[in-house]
């Protein structure tokens, strides 16, 4: 095959390579890092093994709830308060496990969202329950221990009263989360039927209590009914102003004392939790500005004692209110993102010291925390790539609706490039080229030698050798070996680089190639001729 | 060797490998579900057999019709009815609604309703990629409990036997999450009617999916894939010369008469020098 032929045929080679590969470049499917799904599927293999969440407990979670409700319902009507006290505590581990479930599973926007908040009112419902189901149990003990003694029988009705007022706003409030917590559980195919049972047990202890009080009123012990039933008149009395109130707002709580001295505490109470303490005024009057914070919405109670007079209930109601979050994000370094953003109510009021959720990826959740001004900021380390992140706040306990950010987008550039591959390149490169350089002069070194004659000294010190008796080509082996050492070159050479190094000796390497790599058989005069010259002993060498 | 040598190796050697590049290439394709697809979402990993007649379909083996794309006739549905009566088992596997039509013929109330399916039941990031349980009692998944399906579509009709779990929404707006009116609920995946079972999953089949569900695979050998209607027969115009070529032999005979000519008359020059 000649060369023009051979360079033709390979121009044509590479043209068809050009081709073929040319027609897959147009449609890059087969190679494209985009190839990993289609409309109707995706390439399991490519997509990251990450589980949105326990989604298999979820169902039952929702389950065990709603039967620990008339579980613990029933253990308080039964006023069985240790029972009660252990599946409150197990009530409370399973609301905190679906609490966790619902934001991990990001489904706060369903109607399991909904069945969250309703269990946790049910929740703070039933802790209720059992607290004041306890409370009016003593209360029923020391009513008939104080009968005699008009003063603290008073009291112990007016804290009745206070109890049972507060018993049945919790028991209508609980009543009306039943149509929809039954509709939720029936879509989930859930038994309601312990729930239910619940709202009914919840019923019998609310109507207990008015039954009681009723009983104590209609006695007729001396002194009268309750403050709030208009037949006691309390020389303490208690208003809340506004009566209704939302996120934020100040109500004012206070009222007179007529019976007080100016500068003598007066204890009030929200839901029956001391919320402060003042002193009467010089004209015995008293009041609190209650900030409406941290509590739920719906009904609340307020009621105030000074010493052991009790006033009237004064019932005032926390409106829920929207919630607006914003989610900004500025890049650290290349491996951190600060997030920061606004939590605020519908009228711009901020939400301070609550919670906020920052979700990355639709799946991780870092958290963080209001300042005064509603303000939070998170800084979070992230792989390099792009990253979707969005704050959400859930307004657990909070009379807010829960809110979150548009989804924001940041992309990381990781860390920087570490100079250690540069190095390791470069030395590989300085390396490379100093064993070239060195290998390139062990090269260029013999050839220069064999340019001249050889000396008279190397000739004199050729080896001797005898070629008597071995067949020809082996001796012409024996003798090519003889010349090349006695010229000093490597033995690595073949016959055609010892003809270029020297090429006085030409004739004698061509000769021998031909006898060693074509086959042919040397002559005895051929051999006598070549033995000459490897043996120094031709003035003319070749 | 002589430069002249090497440098006819070396040709030789870059026309092989041309060769083999370009047989790789123009006998494969990318084609979805096409059993010529040597890639994720082709076929050509599927244990089965392709057929082209659907006369006299031998009822041991299960007729997979998979992501149909052409019509049946009249004849054909008949062909399909006398296997199912016969005691043929037939697997009609579409999530694009277009097996309705052939549903409708065979008399069955089974249809494919396509939807973009999301689930929390899963164990990967995408929101398609998710499990569904057994929930019917058929010999197709003996001995499997769930079924990892990818972006399938809901069947309505027949006895279920697929379900999804009840965290599983049809993702409308196309977000991976469950958002303004969509609502958590089942779907059946799978459903039959005596020997026809429809399943809205056509890529159960395609190669990265095999591994998925390896025992509902073997459950439902040996399998004959209807070619002629399904998009596994998805091939290009080289593909179905070679299949031509492949099944006329006196094609296949002047193939090889082609690829010996030269060798042959290389060797016979060779002596004459």
């Amino acid at each position: 095959m000649n060369r023009q032929v051979s360079h033709a045929v390979l121009a044509a080679v590479a043209i068809l390579v050009l081709v073929l590969i040319g027609v897959q470049a147009v449609d890059p499917v087969l190679y494209a890092a985009k190839n990993i799904s289609t409309a109707a599927h995706a390439d399991p293999a490519t997509i990251q093994k990450r589980s949105p969440g326990d989604a298999a407990s979820l169902v039952p979670l929702m389950d065990e709830l709603l039967g620990e409700t008339g579980t613990l319902a029933l253990t308080i009507k039964l006023q069985d308060y240790e029972s009660a006290e252990r599946d409150l505590a197990r009530y409370n581990e399973l609301s905190r496990r679906f609490d966790r479930l619902v934001v991990t599973l990001d489904v706060s926007g369903t109607d399991i969202g909904e069945f969250q908040q309703n269990n946790r009112q049910n929740q703070d419902a039933l802790a209720a329950l059992l607290n004041d189901t306890r409370r009016f149990d003593a209360l029923q003990r020391l009513e008939i221990e104080v009968r005699g003694d008009d003063e603290q029988h008073m009291t112990v009705i007016y804290e009745g009263e206070a109890l049972r007022q507060k018993m049945r706003e919790t028991f209508s409030a609980y009543a009306r989360r039943e149509a929809a917590t039954v509709r939720i559980a029936e879509h989930y195919e859930i038994n309601a039927t312990p729930y239910q049972e619940s709202v009914d047990h919840f019923a019998e202890v609310a109507d207990a209590a008015n039954g009681w009080q009723e009983e104590i009123n209609g006695g007729g012990t001396g002194t009268g009914g309750t403050g709030s039933g208009g037949t006691v008149q309390s020389p303490l009395v208690i208003a809340v102003t506004p009566v209704e109130g939302s996120y934020g707002d100040v109500l004012l709580v206070g009222g007179i004392h007529a019976a007080g001295k100016s500068g003598a505490p007066v204890e009030i109470y929200v839901d029956s939790r001391l919320a402060a303490t003042v002193a009467l005024d010089d004209d015995r009057t008293y009041v609190h500005s209650y900030r409406v914070g941290r509590i739920l919405a719906g009904p609340h109670l307020a009621y105030a004692t000074a010493g052991t007079i009790y006033s009237n209930v004064a019932a005032f109601e926390v409106l829920p209110k929207n919630t607006s979050i914003t989610l900004s994000l500025a890049e650290v370094n290349g491996t951190a993102v600060a997030c920061t953003g606004n939590l605020t109510a519908d009228d711009g009021r901020p939400v301070t010291r609550a919670p906020v959720l920052i979700r990355v990826d639709g799946e991780t959740l870092v958290g963080a925390e209001t300042d005064g001004n509603g303000t939070y900021r998170a800084d979070i380390l992230l792989p390099a790539g792009e990253h979707a992140l969005r704050a959400e706040f859930h307004a657990a306990g909070y009379p807010l609706n829960a809110s979150e950010s548009p989804t924001e987008t940041v992309i990381l550039r990781g860390e920087g490039l570490s100079p250690f591959p540069f190095a390791a390149a470069i030395a590989a490169a300085a390396g490379t080229g100093w064993y070239l350089r060195r290998r390139r002069s062990e090269e260029s070194t013999p050839a220069a030698e064999p340019e001249a004659a050889p000396s008279p000294e190397v000739a004199r010190l050729a080896p001797q050798v005898s070629i008597a008796g071995l067949p020809p080509r082996e001796a012409a082996t024996v003798l090519f070996c003889t010349l090349r050492a006695r010229l000093g070159l490597p033995e690595t050479k073949t016959p055609r680089d010892c003809a270029r190094i020297a090429p006085a000796y030409a004739g004698f390497f061509e000769r021998y190639e031909r006898i060693r790599y074509a086959g042919e058989t040397p002559s005895e005069e051929e051999l006598t001729d070549m033995e000459r010259i490897a043996l120094g002993g031709d003035a003319d060498r070749a | 060797m002589t430069q002249i040598e090497r440098e006819a190796w070396a040709i030789l050697l870059i026309l092989l490998l041309a060769a083999a590049v370009a047989y790789a290439h123009v006998t494969t394709t990318t084609e979805e579900y096409s059993r010529y697809n040597t890639d994720w979402n082709g076929t050509s990993a599927l244990p089965a057999e392709e057929i082209r007649d659907l006369r006299n379909l031998d009822t041991a083996a299960t007729l997979l019709i998979l992501a149909p794309d052409r019509p049946f006739t009249a004849e054909e549905v008949g062909y399909l009815q006398t296997f199912l009566d016969a005691g043929g088992r037939v697997i009609v596997a579409d999530e694009e609604g277009t097996a309705n039509s052939l549903l409708a013929d065979l008399g069955s109330t089974m249809r494919v309703r396509p939807q973009n399916l999301a689930s929390l039941e899963r164990d990967r990031a995408d929101p398609g990629l998710f499990t569904v349980s057994v929930v019917g009692n058929t010999s197709l998944f003996a001995g499997v409990g769930t079924v990892r399906v990818n972006r399938p579509a809901a069947v309505t009709g027949g006895e279920p036997l697929l379900e999804t779990a009840i965290l599983t929404w049809e993702d409308g707006d196309g977000d991976g999450r469950i958002s303004g009116d969509e609502v958590f609920g089942t779907a059946v995946i799978c459903a039959a009617e005596g020997n026809l079972t429809v399943l809205g999953d056509e890529s159960l089949f395609i190669n990265a999916m095999l591994a998925e569900n390896p025992q509902f695979i073997e459950n439902i050998q040996p399998i004959r894939v209807d070619s002629i209607h399904s998009r596994t027969g998805t091939a290009n115009p080289i593909i179905n010369t070679r299949l031509w070529i492949q099944e006329t032999p006196p094609a296949a005979a002047a193939a090889a008469a082609l690829a010996i000519l030269p060798v042959a008359w290389h060797f016979g020059r060779k002596r004459d020098d």
